[in-house]
This record gives C-alpha cells, structure tokens and sequence, in this order.
C-alpha cells in the first residue's frame, strides 16, 4: 500500500533516511572489496598465517570454518528439527512442557559470547577437550540449537492440520505421517532456518575467541581433535594488530568469509528449489 | 452403508483433534510398522531431551561458577564498586564500569538506528515504489547477514580514522565509532520489525485520514504510529538485547579500559569485551578471575533476557489488541 505519493517533507526525510541506509550497505562492502584488492588470490585462500602480512593466507582458518559448520549441522539439525517434531507431534500439550520449550527458545535470544562461556566450562574445562575443532562445534551447536528448533516448530505448525487428519484417516501411523505428509511440507521452511542458523554460527567469532580459538595455526585441521581456528577469529586477530599491510589482510579474510556464506545460502536455495518441487 | 447412516454435517466432529486418534484408525498392524513406529517415538524424544539438557547445561554451568564467585565476592561489593581491575594485586570486582560502559553504548545505538530505521521503514511502507523497495530491502538482507566480526575491522579500520580526520582528539578506542557501528549492525533488526509493525495497521486508518484531508505527516503522528507503537517498542527492544550482547565491535573499536567515562571520545570496556578478552588469556579454571567470567556473563544474560522479555509483553499485547479490533 502507497498510500502517500512523494509529498511533504515528510517524504523527504524518509528518502534521507532510506538513503543513509542504502549507503551504509553500500560503504561497508566497498571499504572491505577496496582493502581487499590486490591481497585475494589463491595463494591467500590456500596459504597459512604468516608473521609478514605479504605472506599471509586463510587455508587453516577456512578449513576450520568449513569443518565448524559441517560439525554444527551434523550435531545441531538432528537435535533441532527431531526435537521440533517432538514438540509439535508428539508431546502432550502441558505446562511443563510448554516450560521447557519456552526455556529453550528463550535461549535464542541470548548473546553469543554467554554461549562461548558455558562452552568453555563445559566442553574445553568439563570434558577436557582443550580448545580443539570439536569442542568448537559443540559450542556452535548449542549456539544453532534454538534457532533451529525455533524455526522448525514454526515450519511444522504451519503444514495444515488437515494434512494429518487426512492420513491417519487412511490408516497411517504417526510416523508415517510424520515421514510422508509433515516433514516434506515442512522442509523448506526448516532449511530456511537452519540455513540462518548455520550462517550465524560460521560468522560467530565471540564464542570461539572465549573458548581459545588460536589465530596462529599454520596447518589446516584435520581431524576435530586438531587445535581450533576459524575465519571470524582470524579476522578479528589480524583485526587488531596495528602492524601495516594488516588490515588489507583482515579485509581479505572478512571477503573470504562473506564469500563462505554466500555459497551457504545459495547451497540453501537450490536446496529448497529441490525440496519444494519435491513436496508438490 | 452410506443409505443406513447418512453424514449429516451436523454430525461432523467439531474442529479437528489436536493429537492423532488412538489405535483405533490404524492400519494393519505388522511387526515391521510398530518397530518403526516405538523407535521413530524414542528417536523424536531423545531429541527433545538433548535439547532441554543442552539448554539446562548452559543455564546450570552460569548459574554454579556466579555462585561460587559470590562466595567469595559480596554481591553488594560486586554491585557497588567503582572499579573493575580482576588481575591486580588487589583485584576489584566492581561490575558498574563494565555495565555502565555496555548501557552507554547500547543507547548510543538505539540512538543511531531508532530515527534511521524507523524513518527507512515508513519510506518502505508508504513511499517507495518496488524498485526501491527491492533494493533497499536487499540492501538490509546484506547488512543482517554480514559477521560483526567483520564491522567491527570496519568500526577500526574505517569509521574511527574517518572520525578522526573531523575531531582529531578521539582516542584510538573509543567508544563513539562503536556506538556509530553497532547501530547501523541493528538498523536491519528495527527497520524489518517496525516495517512488519506498520503493515499490520489497518489501511482503513490511512484512508480514513486521507478522507478526511488530513495531511501525510498528521496521518503518521497522529494515527500510525500511534496504532504500531507497541510493535515499534517491541522491535526496539529486541534491537537494544542485540546491541547489548554485541561482541566484537566492542571489542575491536572501544577497546579494554575498564572506566567509567561520560566521554564518547574515549576508550571503554562493555561486558562483552571483558569475557573476550579476559578469556583469551586463559584464566585457569577455579581461580577467581575464571569465575568473574561467569558472573559477567551472568549479568549480561540477566540484562537481556530482561529486554528481551519486555520486547516479547509489547509483541504479545500489540496481537492481543489487534485480536480484539478485528
């Protein structure tokens, strides 16, 4: 609804507005592209933290990000979106549990680096895991796990009732109808989720920087035993350091990172191309 | 058999059933199908329960380490304290600087994106034709997905130099280009909340208003913003927990002096800050400094699951008042 045509101060200072924000966009990705120019080849993505902001590359950290997020999604979907079914499906409609969903989600809201605390007492301190690639997943995955299952109960409630009712009127079971009717309505609304779950955890520098995250591995993780290392923290050490030639460098990783959550997204896309075509 | 009982409407079940009737509507049962079906039901369980134990697990582990730490520290101390200097000879554990330094930059945020977002999203909703707003909105979607770890290497590398160039005295960390970066790191979370807060007024306002010649500025005071006002809090408050619990901005722009200042144009050290830093040097387990960890971050939570809570009243209020209009 226009229901205003451009009139009136008003209107004016609502494009100043609008426009102060498009610049804003604008200004950060020409600052990151500008600093960037000239460092970005494949000796940096490839290349490994170096003394010498000349010499210096990702490969270490992207690898680490790239084993993060697989870690994450391997730990936090089946949780989230089998805990949703849960909920949605399964559980019977009391106080106490709809306690215990609202405790969870509530965790949604709280702020990254609160995670990177619980994470370090629990999992780098508590299961003596040191500051390694898997007690890093399991931060992030606990960091996801509300915002899947948030968005997967949310996806779940809105395949229509009449759906269910439809199938266990011909005879199908719970999970049959969970399997066959609910989920495949249901997917691509949780791949939207989970996809903005795992695009805020690769980007989440805070958690790890808590549980130890080292910015100077000069050999990619190989195995999730292997010591942490990760994009957003790169970014954020090189950051800091006041030495010239480095913030090309930080600028470069940040690109790098911006180009990882790209390819999430637009693996996310087609994803859901498939999955809808598939549920119709 | 459709003769002997014909279906009248009257005899259609009222509403549907919440939870799938008992075994009585089952198929055939086989030894297969009801495998699957007890494994399936404990697979979705097991879910759940992870779930609640991971949630449980964070709140248990903030909750024993904060209360080994004020059984060392008094609260009152902690509350009172002028002073945060954990790894002194004499450590002070006073909390107000950090908090003090968190509110500051928090409100300068707001500050930045209430007018900006606010104003972006009535152009959205009233003004901009589809081109516009095709742009603008994926303007938004980028600056919501972009790391703050990556505005925070702009906060440093960019906006503080720029600042500097008009008033040379800024200090290298300080906290006005915080304030400046964290409120445009927000602009997306008001502008898309505010706008979803507009959408839901009424058209028959604005027609009445039009109607009735009244101007598009009178309109907007007088009858939209009013109507969304509880949604357009709602969307500020969920944009102040994230500014508050925002990380590394902070820490790359305003830096890591624990003070208590007035001065945008000096350095300070939020809550968050401090559990990034402070951490980083590995503070052994059991030590106090270790347990000052999880009393910051017991304070941060506290703060924004109270705004949080508060953003959650007004969204649930504004959809009980609109319940009741239609």
């Amino acid at each position: 609804m226009k229901a205003f045509r451009h009139q009136g101060a008003i209107a004016g200072v609502c494009s100043l507005a609008a426009g102060v924000t498009l610049a804003a966009g604008m200004t950060l990705l020409a600052v990151l592209l500008v600093q960037a120019r000239g460092v970005l080849d494949f000796g940096f993505l490839l290349g490994a933290p170096s003394r010498f902001a000349a010499q210096a590359g990702v490969g270490p950290a992207l690898a680490g990000t790239l084993w993060l997020t697989l870690l994450t999604a391997a730990l936090a979907c089946p949780v989230g979106v089998g805990a949703a079914v849960y909920f949605e499906e399964y559980a019977p409609r009391t106080r106490a549990t709809r306690a215990i969903e609202s405790a969870i989600t509530t965790l949604a809201g709280v702020p990254p680096v609160v995670f990177g605390v619980a994470g370090l007492a629990l999992f780098v301190r508590g299961l003596g895991l040191g500051p390694t690639v898997l007690a890093g997943g399991l931060t992030l995955a606990m960091l996801a796990l509300p915002t899947v299952l948030a968005t997967s109960k949310e996806a779940i409630r809105q395949v229509p009732s009449g759906v269910r009712t439809a199938a266990y009127a011909l005879g199908a079971t719970r999970w049959e109808v969970i399997r066959r009717q609910v989920l495949p309505a249901a997917a691509p609304a949780i791949v939207t989720g989970v996809t903005l779950a795992l695009a805020r955890t690769a980007g989440a520098a805070a958690p790890l920087l808590v549980i130890g995250a080292a910015s100077f591995i000069n050999y990619a993780p190989g195995t999730p035993g292997d010591p942490l290392t990760a994009l957003p923290t790169q970014v954020f050490a090189w950051s800091a350091r006041s030495q010239p030639g480095f913030a090309a460098v930080a600028a470069s990783a940040a690109v790098v990172l911006l180009a990882v959550l790209l390819l999430l997204h637009l693996v996310s896309l087609a994803l859901r191309r498939r999955l809808s075509k598939a549920a119709r | 058999m459709a003769g002997e009982h014909p279906m009248t409407l009257s005899d259609a079940p009222q509403g549907v059933p919440e939870r799938p009737p008992g075994a009585a509507f089952r198929g055939p049962e086989t030894a297969s199908r009801s495998l699957q079906e007890r494994l399936a039901g404990h697979f979705f369980r097991l879910c759940a329960a992870l779930a609640a134990l991971a949630a449980a697990a964070v709140a248990v582990t903030l909750a024993s380490e904060t209360a080994l730490f004020f059984a060392q520290v008094s609260p009152v101390r902690f509350f009172t304290e002028l002073a945060w200097t954990p790894v002194a000879e004499e450590p002070r554990f006073g909390v107000l600087p950090l908090l003090a330094a968190t509110a500051q930059i928090t409100a300068g945020a707001a500050v930045v994106a209430f007018p900006l977002g606010l104003l972006t999203a009535i152009y959205l909703e009233y003004y901009s034709d589809p081109r516009a707003d095709g742009i603008l909105s994926a303007a938004l979607v980028v600056l919501a997905a972009i790391p703050t770890v990556v505005y925070g290497y702009v906060a440093l590398d960019f906006v503080t130099p720029a600042l500097r160039n008009i008033w040379p005295s800024i200090e290298a960390y300080n906290g006005i280009s915080a304030c400046l970066v964290v409120g445009i790191m927000i602009l997306p979370t008001v502008t898309l909340l505010s706008r979803s807060a507009l959408k839901a007024v009424p058209p028959s306002l604005v027609d009445a208003g039009l109607a009735l010649g009244a101007s598009p500025v009178r309109i907007l005071v007088r009858g939209i913003l009013p109507a969304a006002s509880r949604g357009i809090a709602a969307a500020l408050a969920l944009a102040v927990a994230r500014a508050a619990g925002e990380t590394m901005i902070v820490t790359l722009a305003a830096g890591n002096q624990a003070r208590l200042t007035w001065s945008p144009l000096e350095g300070l050290r939020t809550l968050t800050a401090y559990i990034a830093q402070a951490s980083m040097g590995d503070a052994p387990a059991g030590t106090l400094e270790y347990r000052a960890l999880f009393a910051v971050a017991t304070v941060l939570f506290a703060f924004t699951f109270a705004v949080h809570a508060l953003g959650g009243w007004l969204a649930g209020g504004r959809a009980r008042q609109g319940s009741v209009r239609q």
